[in-house]
């Protein structure tokens, strides 16, 4: 032990849709700086993961912890506030918003200031209106999105409206960021870019990363530890190289040659 | 270099710079005093009419475009909270007035006066005015405390509950108010005879509260008009109508984001129920209405649903325009005479906007505008021909003016169904900036014609 208390931890979270076991005794621990990566075939209950730590979904057991605090089953804006933020596998921005109201929208849970203020335009709410509106521009210079600022956030093409969700879930100022499949629909260098910011935000905003990804080479050169899933059940963790060589996941993704199903 | 003196775009962003502290509210209610003395005495009873109503109407679809156009939730009882603010008002004041000045007839000064003929030097603003505030105020409150009740339980779930919610409230408020109520009193004794607490029995039941005093003016209606499209794009250009527009938007990632979605439906509903409660109250109070729960049915709310769709969902700007038009269309309709003489407006805007059209096509500029003016020419050469031949023939097209009305709204939600103004308002994309655009592609390329 290293002596830093865990940032998230999960303790054997459970989910099942009637019959159907979608995560079983999930576990997981990110320290701070951590980037993770939770990786599996098709339906094998990653995104149900993301959503039961999210509050999406209500775990039927297990406990999540983030930062010390008890979030289990919490509603989603709860578990956003106590500092955790996400995107989303199909993108979820707010499309009739520009892409700087977009941003700005992160920073709602971070305000202090009332609605009566809002309405009456006091000193405070304008204050606090500007500095919303510096940091998202801020967010967006650093996702180079800030030439478009103020166009509508459906008219943006894939790999940004991806980047935007990402600047979005960053103005909420998270200790922990879980990343849904960042780099699907990105060309080759889109994805090399994409490393390369995430890295950085890690770095920069000291958040603590958790990403489901698809992509091997992206999953396999940004995180340090790997949690493989099949069917609802962790099958593997450890160190790229290691997961990589595991029989158990070879299998989980090509089959057991011979073996009929 | 990019840093220091940087001058920061101003965009569509939904910031405002403009609406400073309180000098707009001083302006709005300073503009209402001044229509009210100098405007009101100018125009003939019909128009002050006409521009009553609209006031009125405003405030309507302003605050339900609150509810369906920000939050995307679906209400279908609007017109139950102005009844709920209505009664309310109404009961404060008819029988408030009776203990406190002896009688319930209008006591207002110059401000609350729709009436052109009044004798003798008349006050600016009596203990009468000041009696209509509170209870315009007052039915407001409790129309909202009802928002309050019926919102909670219903904006919880997800989907259509709050349209059938909504639907059921406004009926269970129209039918409790004419089975549980009785004719108002009208003897003076009596009502002082009478305990408060028993007055609100006595507001109508099903023939309406009549004897009401006629508070409502140009003052009151515009003036609250002029605050709700404060208060509404105050709201909507903060960081609170943000959070509203995304849970219409997205309400997952809406919540994702730490927008507590439950809250910020329940407060758009109760807002929006507060300015239908004064609304209500304003009604209540015209010259020329009986505050009957009958007609503040499903009927009503539909009547203001469609001012905020033909709109454009969420705009103010937009609602605010529809609720003009709408409110004009009929009465024009109930003009042929009028209407005939339609050509002097439609002749020079076909014409305008063809002869726009050819240069626009010329230049390879935006046509949107010009097309906009033909259209807008065309559909009111029609009305002039239907006139017309109406007269000619001695049909009286008033008679059909509804039919008129509802092809009206047909054609123009087929030909813009994202309403007027879509989301957006119209100082920040619709027609000024579609216009500025469109003059500046125009400049531009003549610029480059020129030798």
């Amino acid at each position: 032990m290293t002596g830093t208390e865990p940032i998230l931890k999960v303790e054997g979270i459970s989910k099942a849709f009637g019959g159907l076991k979608a995560v079983q005794d999930f576990a997981l621990t990110l320290n701070p700086g951590d980037v993770q990566g939770l990786i599996g075939p098709n339906g094998a209950g990653k995104t149900t993961c993301f959503n039961l730590l999210t509050g999406v979904y209500r775990p039927d057991a297990g406990r999540v912890q983030l930062n010390g605090a008890e979030v289990t089953g919490l509603r989603p804006y709860l578990i956003a506030g106590a500092g955790m933020a996400r995107t989303f596998q199909n993108i979820r921005l707010f499309p009739d918003l520009s892409v700087l109201d977009n941003v700005m929208l992160g920073s709602h849970l971070r305000t202090r200031q009332n609605m009566t203020q809002a309405i009456l335009r006091t000193r405070f709410h304008r204050a606090d209106e500007r500095a919303i509106e510096r940091r998202a521009r801020r967010l967006l210079e650093l996702f180079e999105l800030d030439t478009r600022a103020e166009e509508e956030a459906r008219s943006l093409p894939y790999g940004d409206q991806r980047k935007l969700e990402i600047a979005r879930a960053l103005a909420t100022d998270p200790k922990v960021l879980l990343l849904d499949e960042p780099a699907a629909g990105m060309n080759p260098q889109e994805k090399g870019e994409l490393r390369g910011l995430i890295d950085r935000i890690r770095r920069e905003f000291s958040v603590t990363v958790l990403l489901i990804e698809h992509d091997m080479n992206v999953v396999m050169k940004i995180c340090e530890t790997i949690t493989v899933l099949d069917y609802g059940v962790t099958i593997a963790v450890g160190p790229p190289g290691r997961v990589q060589s595991d029989p158990k996941v070879i299998e989980a993704y090509l089959g057991v040659p011979g073996e009929a199903h | 270099m990019a840093s220091a003196g940087q001058i920061e775009k101003p965009g569509p962003t939904l910031m405002g710079s403009a609406a400073i502290g309180w000098l707009p509210t001083i302006a709005i209610i300073l503009a209402a005093v001044i229509i009210q003395i100098t405007i009101r005495p100018m125009l003939g009873d019909f128009y002050a009419k006409v521009l009553l109503d609209i006031g009125v109407n405003i405030v309507l679809a302003v605050s339900l475009t609150m509810v369906n156009g920000f939050t995307g939730q679906f209400s279908m009882g609007h017109a139950a909270f102005m009844a709920v603010g209505g009664y309310t008002a109404a009961t404060v004041m008819y029988y408030g007035s009776f203990r406190l000045f002896g009688e319930a007839s209008m006591a207002g000064g110059v401000l609350s006066s729709m009436m052109s003929d009044r004798e003798g030097p008349v006050p600016y603003f009596t203990r009468g005015d000041l009696l209509f505030l509170a209870s315009t105020l007052f039915g407001g409150l409790v129309a909202a405390g009802c928002g309050y009740l019926v919102g909670l339980p219903s904006l919880r779930l997800r989907g259509d509950y709050l349209a059938i919610v909504t639907l059921g409230f406004g009926e269970i408020v129209r039918v409790l108010i004419q089975a549980l109520t009785t004719d108002a009193l009208y003897d003076a004794d009596e009502i002082a005879a009478t305990p408060v607490y028993q007055f609100p029995k006595y507001i109508g039941g099903a023939l309406g509260f009549s004897g009401l005093p006629f508070y409502n003016s140009l003052f009151w209606s515009l003036g609250l008009a002029g605050l709700t499209i404060l208060t509404a794009y105050r709201i909507k250009s903060s960081t609170f109508g943000r959070a509203f527009l995304s849970i219409r938007e997205d309400e997952i990632a809406a919540e994702a984001m730490g927008v507590n979605t439950t809250r910020y439906k329940v407060r758009a509903f109760v807002i929006a129920a507060f300015f239908a409660g004064m609304a209500g109250a304003l009604f209540a109070h015209t010259s020329g209405v009986q505050l009957n729960a009958g007609e503040l049915g499903f009927l009503k709310s539909f009547d203001i649903i469609i001012m905020v769709v033909l709109g454009g969902l969420g705009s103010i700007s937009g609602a605010a325009f529809a609720a003009i038009i709408l409110t004009i269309l009929p009465e024009l309709l109930r003009q042929p005479a009028f209407l005939v003489h339609g050509w002097i407006v439609a002749v020079p805007l076909i014409a305008g906007g063809i002869a726009l059209r050819m240069l626009a096509a010329r230049r390879r500029a935006d046509t949107s505008i010009p097309k906009l003016l033909i259209g807008f020419g065309v559909a009111v050469a029609l009305l002039a021909i239907a006139a017309a031949i109406a007269r000619s023939r001695d049909i009286d097209l008033g008679r059909y003016r509804m039919i008129f009305y509802a092809l009206a709204l047909i054609v123009i939600m087929i030909a813009r169904p994202q309403g007027l103004l879509s989301v957006r308002e119209i100082w920040e994309r619709g027609l000024w900036r579609g216009l500025g655009n469109w003059v500046r592609s125009l400049r531009r390329e003549t610029g480059e014609a020129r030798p």
